[in-house]
């Protein structure tokens, strides 16, 4: 057998139980077999699902930049796109604005604009013919999550008490939803993304060797990364409107499953949703056990485990792909 | 019918002119070098070719077809190309040629026999099967060499544009390399267009030069009328005697030792 499918049904295999065992883990015995069911079912179970779905776009938005930009270190997260569409979102916010246009609420519109308009930056920047490096393209990003965090802070200062502590509340990025809401609004945005990214796996196993192979192959590779900087940032956008930013699980699931599955995406792509997936509800279960009753974010532990990784990657990738 | 036909082709980056009025004719089957100082504009001339960079006017038709209403697939079906530099990619041999296969492919197609055909055959050609399983990071120069031009045949286009082939290699690579070139040029009718710094070999192996100064044509013609040509000494600046291969008889061009 075809290793890579090995490892994908084990993966599929790990991600089953997970999802299995987790809603049960830190459940109260004194409780009524009734109190346990609406539990499970109202609360537990939509947090499952809502983390699933969050950690597999994070992680294949994640495994599109690390190819895009050919470097493991590249993310949404690391690249300053989440903090874009952050920006977004609070300046939604912050103005009130409140409409929906062709289904999407203003909120999600703003942080997939934020997203947008970042990766277009941090591409053109990128792209530009001297100097530039692996290190130019991180600095970048550091820059850019910097300069949109003051303004953040700015709005959130400028916001009053209560709405200034919701804002950072979700800065730090939440998964904590009650009901199902959430994920019909999210489900539509995590499929188109991992549909459309799945349908270009060739082209992104081409993109890897760089531009000048890929157009030499035949790959259209304007066409490509116009659609999957678009389709990109609209996964990335609804996430962070509904979630918040949730660090560096598009940075370390990708690199993960690199490791075990190889290079093609065809295989990398069902492999990081899948433990994209997992991994963020193991993430989220961790936050909600370690000082149970209370809770710890889940973009806290993502980034407490992400921060380390990135020093790891870091100094581990002395030869950048450029 | 030519091939390819260039006409009136010019590329520029901002203010700065790299190719400007280039036309060339080549017929299939040509085996076509081009020479020029660094910066003459000879791997922009491959790049436009390849559509890796867009001409901002002139015509280039290919078998026929105006190139601006192929797409990048079409052409990589028509043309392949291999770069001065190659990256270190972190992948097998055998993955990085099966890339080749890319222009034939739908989305959703599989590895079909006529894709294992090309691949074997690419293989072959090169003769690099004894390395397909190694990573590419673990081949010399001349190995690595050899893959980029399997991953190109791969793609079983008509027209192979190489960029320097040898410029890297040690003369027992380079005389493989060569070898293999005119291999595929003879035995299996590919048309070549080649970019060199090596007259010598140009004038022996090719059939025909371009010779580029400046982003402009110098000089066109008959590989072996070069080195008579009065434009010999322009091409870089540089004034070459020419002396009678002690083996072969056949002229060759050594630089001169007084500067023109």
């Amino acid at each position: 057998m075809n290793p890579a499918k090995k490892v994908l049904g084990l993966i599929t295999l790990f991600t089953l139980i997970i999802l299995v065992i987790t809603p049960y883990l830190g459940l109260s015995d004194h409780l009524t077999p009734a109190i346990q069911q609406k539990i499970l079912m109202d609360i537990r179970l939509p947090r499952l699902l809502l983390a699933f779905i969050v950690g597999a776009g994070l992680a294949v938005c994640g495994l599109v930049f690390q190819a895009m930009f050919h470097n493991p270190l590249a993310t949404p997260f690391t690249l300053g796109v989440a903090s874009g569409a952050s920006l977004g979102a609070a300046l939604s916010v912050f103005l009130g604005v409140g409409f929906d246009f062709l289904g999407l609420s203003s909120t999600t519109l703003f942080a997939f604009i934020g997203a947008l308009v970042t990766i277009r930056f941090v591409y053109g920047i990128s792209s530009m013919r001297t100097g530039f490096s692996l290190h130019t393209l991180l600095l970048t990003g550091i820059a850019i999550s910097f300069f949109f965090s003051s303004l953040i802070l700015l709005i959130q200062y400028l916001n009053d008490l209560p709405d200034a502590y919701r804002l950072i509340r979700w800065l730090m990025g939440s998964l904590s939803i009650v009901g199902y809401d959430a994920i019909w609004q999210l489900l539509p945005f995590i499929v188109v993304a991992v549909a459309v990214i799945f349908y270009l796996s060739h082209e992104l196993n081409l993109l890897t060797t760089g531009d000048d192979i890929a157009l030499s192959r035949g790959v259209n590779v304007r066409k490509t990364r116009f659609l999957l900087f678009v389709t990109t940032s609209l996964c990335i956008g609804a996430i962070v409107s509904l979630c918040g930013p949730i660090g560096f699980v598009g940075m370390m699931v990708p690199h993960i499953c690199r490791l075990l599955i190889g290079q093609n995406h065809r295989w990398l792509i069902p492999a990081s949703c899948l433990f994209g997936g997992s991994f963020l509800i193991i993430c989220d279960t961790i936050g909600r056990l370690l000082i149970a009753p209370a809770e710890i974010p889940v973009g806290v532990i993502t980034t407490l485990l992400g921060g380390p990784f990135f020093l790891w990657l870091l100094i581990r990738t002395r030869t950048p792909i450029s | 019918m030519s091939f390819l036909a260039v006409s009136d082709l010019s590329v520029s980056i901002g203010e700065k002119a790299l190719l400007s009025s280039v036309s060339v004719e080549v017929a299939k089957g040509d085996y076509l070098c081009i020479l020029g100082q660094n910066g003459a504009g000879k791997s922009t001339f491959l790049k436009a070719l390849m559509g890796i960079i867009s001409s901002d006017t002139g015509d280039i038709t290919l078998e026929q077809q105006p190139f601006r209403q192929l797409s990048q697939k079409q052409l990589a079906r028509s043309v392949s190309y291999v770069g001065q530099n190659h990256p270190i990619l972190d992948m097998t041999v055998s993955d990085f040629i099966r890339f080749g296969r890319y222009a034939h492919h739908n989305a959703f197609a599989t590895w079909s026999t006529t894709d294992q055909a090309a691949f074997d055959a690419a293989v072959t050609l090169t003769d690099i099967a004894v390395f397909l399983g190694r990573h590419c990071a673990s081949l010399s120069g001349g190995e690595y060499q050899r893959v980029q031009i399997a991953a190109a045949l791969c793609q079983q286009a008509p027209m192979l544009l190489l960029d320097e082939p040898t410029s890297s290699l040690d003369p027992h690579h380079q005389v493989d390399v060569h070898d293999l070139i005119q291999q595929l040029n003879q035995t299996h009718q590919i048309t070549i267009i080649e970019v060199t710094h090596d007259i010598n070999h140009a004038v022996q192996h090719s059939q025909h030069i371009l010779a580029l100064k400046s982003g402009q044509v110098l000089w066109y013609g008959a590989s072996s009328d070069l080195l008579t040509s009065a434009a010999l000494p322009q091409v870089y600046d540089q004034a070459f005697v020419t002396v009678a291969h002690p083996e072969t008889g056949q002229l060759i061009a050594l630089t001169s030792e007084g500067q023109q």
